[in-house]
């Protein structure tokens, strides 16, 4: 019964609510954009939105040093957690035959414990120094909180599962994701979609105006 | 011999298949003697092990049954399954006893209010991820340690099953996360747990037990200093004993891999059974430790108690916060009880 209802109505519930609520919120953002800029142009807004969705992935050479931690283990949870979601047998093989109807080459198991410590690592890093650093305390919200720990379950579920014998392991990383998945569109994870295009907007409004940032 | 071995053991099962059939026609049985008795009484019975000839190449290959893997089996539910539970609970109950006749350790003249930055964000990051990671491979590995023992009579085979794959697994894709912590850490605390002049001193008077004068103490006491090295030295012979176990693809054999259970399972239990005694004295056993840890600052009135040679340097360097300057830092306006400790 419990495994019925997780594979079956609530994976669509939660399927439904993840692709229905990341379209609305990337809409939202589209139909609210600001007013059209009247003012005569002192560069290209083209040039400067590509430039600075690259020139972010670096951090800035002054501020680099102090955040040195954060942007390794950044890298490291964000990197690992691609790799897991997109490239790990598992998950290539669900794709292939729930939602996609084809596959690719996953990587080998070895890079699949790899890809899953990188990710575990960076996150654990990352947590805690939300959690120890005073000023990130401060600016961190619950939702930023729940957003890591949901994260983390996932993770950890998917872990307890990589023997894949027992299928009540297999259904409780199931249902961890399908939580993922219809807290994703209301909460800050919602960067993964928009991270470009917030990149995007910001460079173009500097390159228009010709600031070199 | 070889030949003679393969030919016996084929006809093994044959010879097996045949005795319930005998027992039901004769009950009151009959005496032969099974020829595979004196095979295996000649293979398990040796001092050493037995190598054959075979084409499967391979570490030990040629080896039909490991009498010492035998021996290690033995040892292994005789010793540290039996005795590691007695261990754990008798550190708990000196810890239990120890807080019931001493209570909280206090700080004479209580706390002032007044901080001094202990560790950096960094620091403590580094901290508790070992001490999160550390939580976890032990909670896990206790499970696949104790658990065919303490856990299979409470929730039966198929929870316990359960339970220990998740565990296995999980150990084994976190143990390399706690290796990296640990190296993090040499790079972090080494220098400043160097032993020093004055730290013998700390030892002999028992850290303040023995006696009723104050022991002097530098940044990290000889306590502190001691607990750092047996936590990297034993952190190093357990992650590394973890790796030859859960790599056997490096052509170590069974008798390196036993003796690599064996440390890693007695070092992790005398990690544990030291870590429980540092949780009691950074949280409810000292009052004003957890500080260091959560905030990264300490009271001044702690340092003197616990770190005077410390105390001595932090006031040389007006490196002391007042009440307001610390709740500043911490993004909130002084509360009335701050206010409180800092005039007392």
């Amino acid at each position: 019964m419990i495994e019925y209802l997780i594979k079956g109505p609530f994976w669509y519930f939660s399927l439904a609510v993840f692709c229905i609520g990341v379209l609305w919120q990337l809409a939202r953002i589209v139909f609210t954009a600001g007013k059209t800029d009247l003012s005569v142009a002192r560069g290209s807004a083209t040039g400067g939105a590509w430039r600075n969705i690259f020139s972010r992935f670096v951090p800035h050479p002054e501020i680099a040093p102090r955040i040195r931690m954060q942007v390794i283990a950044g890298y490291m949870f964000h990197l690992g957690l691609f790799a897991l979601l997109f490239f790990a047998a598992p998950h290539v093989h669900f794709l292939e035959n729930h939602l996609l109807g084809f596959g690719w080459t996953p990587m080998p198991y070895w890079a699949f414990i790899v890809a899953a410590q990188f990710a575990f690592f960076g996150l654990i890093l990352l947590w805690l120094r939300r959690m120890l650093n005073s000023v990130s305390r401060l600016i961190s919200t619950t939702g930023d909180h729940i957003a890591a720990i949901l994260t983390f379950v996932v993770m950890l579920t998917g872990c307890l599962a990589l023997g894949e014998g027992f299928p009540a392991l297999n259904l409780l990383h199931f249902f961890t994701v399908e939580l993922l998945m219809i807290y994703f569109p209301f909460s800050s994870l919602m960067h993964a979609f928009t991270f470009i295009p917030s990149r995007a907007f910001t460079g173009a409004w500097f390159g228009r105006r010709g600031i070199d940032a | 011999m070889p030949v003679v071995l393969l030919i016996v053991l084929l006809v093994l099962p044959v010879a097996n298949a045949s005795t319930p059939q005998q027992h039901k026609d004769y009950p009151q049985g009959v005496s032969s003697i099974s020829p595979g008795s004196d095979l295996w009484r000649e293979v398990r019975q040796r001092d050493l092990p037995i190598s054959g000839i075979t084409q499967v190449q391979g570490v030990e290959s040629g080896v039909l049954i490991n009498a010492e893997g035998d021996r290690w089996a033995r040892f292994r539910i005789e010793n540290p399954v039996r005795y590691a539970p007695l261990v754990l609970l008798a550190v708990v109950a000196i810890l239990v006893l120890f807080y019931a006749l001493r209570g909280k350790v206090g700080i004479e003249g209580g706390l002032s209010g007044r901080m001094v930055k202990r560790f950096t964000d960094y620091e403590r990051v580094v901290h508790w991820t070992l001490a999160l990671v550390f939580l976890y491979l032990a909670l896990t590995g206790l499970i696949l340690l104790l658990g065919r023992t303490l856990l299979i009579p409470l929730f039966g085979h198929q929870v316990f099953s359960l339970l220990a794959s998740a565990s296995k697994e999980s150990h084994n894709l976190v143990g390399p996360i706690f290796l990296v912590s640990l190296i993090m850490m040499v790079f972090s605390f080494a220098r400043r747990n160097i032993y020093e002049k004055g730290d013998l001193t700390w030892l002999l008077k028992g850290g303040g037990f023995i006696g009723k004068s104050h022991v002097s103490g530098g940044f990290f006491n000889m306590g502190e200093k001691s607990w750092y090295w047996m936590v990297i030295l034993i952190g190093l012979a357990i992650s590394i004993s973890g790796l030859i176990l859960v790599l056997p693809n490096f052509d170590q054999g069974r008798v390196i891999m036993a003796i690599s259970h064996v440390v890693h399972v007695f070092g992790a239990i005398i990690l544990i059974a030291v870590s429980l005694g540092h949780m009691y004295m950074g949280s409810i056993g000292t009052e004003g430790s957890i500080e260091a840890m959560k905030s990264g600052y300490v009271d001044i009135n702690w340092v003197e108690a616990h770190h005077d040679r410390w105390a001595r340097q932090v006031k040389e360097n007006d490196e002391v916060l007042s009440v307001e300057e610390f709740a500043r830092l911490h993004g909130r306006k002084p509360e009335p009880a701050d206010n409180a400790a800092g005039q007392s």
